[in-house]
């Protein structure tokens, strides 16, 4: 679709009066607002229906409100047995830990695979790669047993200290595929330099991944904020709750919902993640390419 | 051919002489190790173990040897839930990849007001596996959704999408394509470590948009794109959360929506039966395994590293 | 040198992994009885603190936690924890708590998983227990957890499969609220095809019965059969399925049900964004226990009518009660006379019965309910009266289902698609589907 019309536009450009290059801004930006407005639509519904009496949401499947109401926020932060304020709060705890944790132990990780040699690295990789295509649901049981084991439930360690032992091996890859673009003679010349190991992953390494960690600290911001299943698992004390488990707390299946309070927590959910993600992409854009080294 | 060479030209030869650095690599790699023998591995062999059993969660397992295997043979809503699964993996991955892709480069521009763009178009991807996406989902693609009230004003009469067993799997292949957000960032990652020299160069040579794009960004790029590939596959094969949290757990209607591992869930927990269960997983493991080392037999020829 | 190295390095990684395997799978089946519960293990003086998990959403949390606090005050020495969730997570998490020999001491439990758990012995026989009281409790209602010769669940709430018609749209369409002590499956076909027409695609007739288990057993119980028996086994025969499923086609090509499409969604929407709720049927099949929500969520006093009989007779409609929810005790349970106490105080204490009032269904303690009815909203009052009402009409009780057999609802969907889309015919979907529901049964 896209391509199509950006591609009638150009020959349209080249034989009107109006050339191609100037109007080509215009037209990306029509063409992405555009865009932009679909992406968006079932987030504005989502946003509105939070300013709706609960019972009204899916009678009117229209995105008009008539009067704006603030009730579902009021009502939804007090709904469940402690404030949401508390969920909230449980819930960037884990996030900050899974953070710190994916982005140490990922990067160490990472730079031995992508940069250093040593015996077995091959066997290891795939053990790594290997060890993410098992579906949870079947590790769930032996894993909840471990960690029941440990004495961790209702503790947020089984949801931080595997990130600190870097198992989430998608930011490992991710990682080595970025350091395996960074050009070796940056390394070399360090060593000329008199750098060890250490300090070239320090001084070198890690500034040049900046926006590979900008990655994993967005991606692992999201997904712990959403992860609902080992959250649902490990914490069932509700003054451990999180986020994603106190949400679903707001509807059930087979009785009362109360879907107005639960859009509008869901909207209170999105805010941390959305803010986590507009500064995250400014590290993204400072990347090799604006740094000014070489 | 000419663009490898000219590239050639720009980068500095491979370094010689590498030392192995066994005490290093093993000290960088050491909390991945210790993660791996303390938390992974134990229930990865555990469910190795229950593969070969009878397990139903409550009572001890027992030891049945092959019997899983075999029954799979012959579960035709397992057979079902394979090509219900290949057709996603093999529809919903590289159209998602390659809008991903395209946005990525077109937002990867200095134009004013990109970064609201790259904002926005990753806002759906932040929403994931919310409980509000399947009411969300209903309400675009239900009989009297927002799509069929469209279509009515163009005078088309639309039908139930997520209802209609034909065309419930291609919802979800939208509503994937529709979270490309995470790809795409990991692809704008990619063109920020690009140096900008390298574009210099080529315009000095005089080169277009496009020759840039085909002879300096797609081959710089392919480390990202083959690991998008990689893992969005993976991702693909063990789709799970959309498809269970739109279908109510379902998989329906009629198992048109019945992933792999939502019947392997719905096996495990639904019907107590963990055993077989995990018999599907390490068959899934296979499964994934094969594609994933045939993506790295692959990408000796097409990804272009530049150490 | 090197080979040396590599073997005690594969030596040491295997001892390594039949290490964690061990430790994993040594906790699995383990049978001892340790239900992590907390507190200080002795019984008898000390603190005792116990789990209970329930599933619902945030009206039955807030009500729950108020009747925990009410009993917390009367028993300083029992502290009650309290943990909640929607349902289908509910189920993965009390699955893995098992598995883990960690199960709560006190559990809701549903008809669906009741047999599951408890004829794999994760269940205490309340039978057994010191200190239960069921003098309260009408026959009818505790033979819905009883099999076996024992009583796992205690009824929580009495629910009924019944017809809820929307009096609005009926008043809209002209039509007449039909006799439900009368009506047979003709006189409701035609009633609902009558309202379709006469409502002319603002809304249809009704709502396809088989969208669940819970018609066709009422179906089979009117011909004499049952969907399971008494010893855990499928009880309805093929033909009575077939005719089941042409009652169905009948009803659709009478215009009396909406489409395949429209039907199909309807069988996992939530319930505020069903057909029913958003006024798109005039009637439908439902559980008599979400009146009050499906009336809150439709904005509308909504109605319940007894279901159609083929013979015309309301007595012979194959109505029984049904537990809406169980109160199950851990057989793993550390303290068993605590979480009687517990149960006991849930289903017999009247402080907790106006606290709880209808919201888990019709109180089955006839003291209580009749305590309770006085004070319940008028949507569960009409549900309170509607059990009272047929519970002179009410056939044997009906069996739960086998271990295997939670899976029903799913697979009777399933078929009931494929006969709407016409891509079965009611014979093959019959026999299909019995092949399988007999499959997963063990």
């Amino acid at each position: 679709m896209t391509t199509e019309t950006l591609r009638t536009t150009v020959t349209a450009g080249r034989t009107g009066v109006i050339t191609w290059a100037r109007i080509r801004p215009l037209v990306i930006h029509v063409l992405l607002a555009g865009s932009a407005l679909v992406m968006l639509y079932p987030v504005i519904w989502m946003v509105v229906s939070s300013l709706r009496p609960g019972n009204e949401i899916f009678r009117d499947p229209g995105i008009l409100v008539k009067d704006l109401r603030i009730e579902n926020y009021r009502v939804g932060w007090h709904a469940l047995t402690e404030p949401f304020t508390r969920y909230l709060l449980n819930s960037a705890v884990v996030v900050l830990g899974s953070i710190i944790g994916n982005l140490v132990s990922c990067s160490m990780a990472a730079y031995a695979f992508a940069r250093l040699e040593f015996r077995g690295k091959k066997f290891w990789f795939a053990i790594m790669l290997l060890s993410i295509m098992l579906p949870i649901h079947v590790v769930i049981v032996p894993q909840y047993i471990l960690f029941s084991n440990l004495g961790w439930i209702n503790t947020v360690l089984p949801l931080i200290v595997p990130k600190l032992l870097a198992t989430d091996a998608f930011f490992v890859f991710l990682m080595v595929q970025f350091i395996r673009g960074i050009p070796r003679e940056l390394d070399e010349a360090a060593r000329i330099d008199g750098c060890g190991k250490a300090s070239i992953f320090l001084r070198i390494i890690l500034p040049l991944m900046v926006p590979a960690l900008a990655t994993t600290t967005i991606f692992t911001f999201i997904w712990t904020w959403n992860d609902f299943f080992s959250q649902l698992i490990y914490l069932t004390d509700p003054h451990m709750y999180t986020v994603p488990v106190a949400l679903r707390s707001f509807v059930d299946a087979t009785s009362e919902s109360s879907w107005g309070s639960m859009f509008a927590m869901s909207v209170v959910s999105l805010v941390p993640v959305f803010l986590a993600f507009l500064v995250g992409q400014r590290f993204l854009i400072k990347g090799i390419a604006t740094t000014g080294i070489k | 051919m000419s663009a490898l060479g000219e590239l050639g030209s720009l980068r500095g030869k491979k370094p010689v002489g590498q030392k192995k650095d066994n005490l290093a690599g093993y000290l960088f790699l050491a909390p991945w190790l210790l993660g791996l023998f303390l938390i992974t591995i134990g229930p990865m062999v555990a469910s190795l173990y229950l593969s070969f059993t009878d397990y139903n969660l409550i009572q001890a397992p027992k030891w049945i040897g092959l019997e899983n295997f075999s029954r799979m043979l012959s579960d035709e809503r397992l057979h079902n839930s394979l090509r219900v699964t290949f057709t996603y993996v093999f529809v919903s991955v590289p159209l998602q990849l390659t809008i991903a892709l395209l946005l990525a480069v077109v937002l990867d521009r200095g134009v004013r007001g990109m970064a609201f763009y790259r904002s926005v178009f990753y806002l759906p991807s932040l929403l994931g596996s919310s409980v509000a996406i399947a009411i969300l989902w209903r309400q675009v693609f239900g009989t009297t959704g927002l799509l069929n009230q469209v279509l009515d004003v163009i005078g088309i009469h639309g039908k139930g999408w997520i209802s209609d067993p034909s065309t419930a799997l291609g919802t979800l292949v939208v509503l994937n394509v529709w979270t490309f957000g995470s790809p795409m960032v990991i692809f704008l990652a990619g063109l920020r470590q690009i140096p900008t020299m390298y574009y210099e160069a080529a315009s000095v040579d005089g080169a277009g948009v496009l020759r840039r794009f085909v002879s300096i960004t797609l081959p710089l790029l392919t480390p990202i794109i083959f690991f998008n590939l990689v893992l969005q596959i993976i991702h693909a094969f063990q789709s799970f959360t959309q498809a269970f949290v739109v279908s109510g757990g379902s998989g329906g209607p009629s198992d048109s929506t019945m992933f792999f591992t939502l019947y392997l869930y719905d096996r495990g927990f639904g019907n107590f039966d963990m055993g077989y269960a995990s018999a599907m997983a390490w068959f899934l493991l296979v499964i994934i395994g094969v594609f994933t080392a045939a993506n790295f037999f692959a990408s000796k020829y097409w990804v272009f590293y530049d150490d | 040198m090197r080979p040396h190295i590599r073997r005690t390095a594969g030596r040491r990684l295997r001892a390594l992994a039949a290490m964690a395997v061990a430790t994993t799978l040594l906790a699995a089946s383990a049978c001892g009885g340790d239900s992590g519960g907390g507190g200080s293990s002795a019984g008898g003086g000390g603190d005792v603190t116990l789990r209970f998990t329930w599933w619902g959403g945030d009206t039955r949390t807030k009500l729950t936690q108020q009747a925990i606090d009410a009993f917390q005050k009367d028993h300083p020495n029992i502290k009650i924890k309290g943990e909640f969730g929607e349902w289908s997570g509910y189920w993965d998490k009390l699955a893995t708590k098992v598995a883990a020999n960690d199960a709560p001491d006190i559990i809701q439990m549903d008809e669906k998983y009741l047999r599951e758990y408890a004829d794999r012995g994760a269940l205490q026989d309340l039978k057994k227990s010191e200190g239960l009281d069921t003098g309260k409790f009408e026959d009818d209602t505790l033979k819905a957890g009883e099999f076996d010769g024992g009583l796992y669940g205690l009824n929580a709430g009495i629910n009924s499969f019944a017809i809820v018609a929307n009096p609005a749209l009926f008043k809209a369409a002209g039509v007449a609220m039909p006799d439900d002590t009368t009506w047979t499956w003709d006189d409701y076909t035609r009633i609902a095809a009558e309202l379709t027409t006469k409502l002319n695609g603002k809304a249809f007739g009704t709502g396809a019965p088989g969208t669940n288990e819970a018609a066709l057993n009422l179906w089979a119980r009117q011909h004499g059969e049952s969907l399971w028996t008494q010893d855990g086994k499928v009880g309805v025969s093929p033909e009575q399925v077939t005719a089941f499923y042409q009652q169905v086609l009948k009803m659709r090509d009478a215009k009396a049900i909406p489409s395949a499409e429209a039907i199909s969604q309807d069988m996992n929407a939530a319930l505020d964004q069903s057909a029913m709720a958003t006024g798109k049927l005039a009637m439908n099949w439902m559980w008599s226990n979400q009146l009050n929500a499906m009336s809150k969520a439709a904005g509308t006093e909504l109605k319940l009518l007894r279901v159609p009989s083929v013979e015309g007779k309301a007595s012979a409609n194959g109505s029984y009660y049904k537990g809406s929810m169980f109160w199950s005790i851990s057989s793993r349970s550390k303290h068993q006379k605590e979480a009687v106490e517990f149960v006991n105080f849930l289903a017999n204490n009247t402080a907790a019965g106006n606290i709880l009032l209808a919201e888990r269904g019709v109180p089955p303690n006839t003291e209580i309910r009749s305590a309770v009815t006085p004070k319940l909203q008028p949507a569960d009052a009409a549900s309170a009266k509607f059990i009272q009402d047929i519970g002179k009409e009410l056939g044997d009780p009906s069996p739960a289902p086998p271990v295997g057999g939670g899976q029903v609802e799913k697979i009777i969907q399933r078929y009931t698609t494929e006969v709407l889309f016409g891509r079965q015919t009611p014979d093959a979907a019959a026999k299909a589907f019995l092949d399988e529901v007999n499959g997963e049964l063990k």
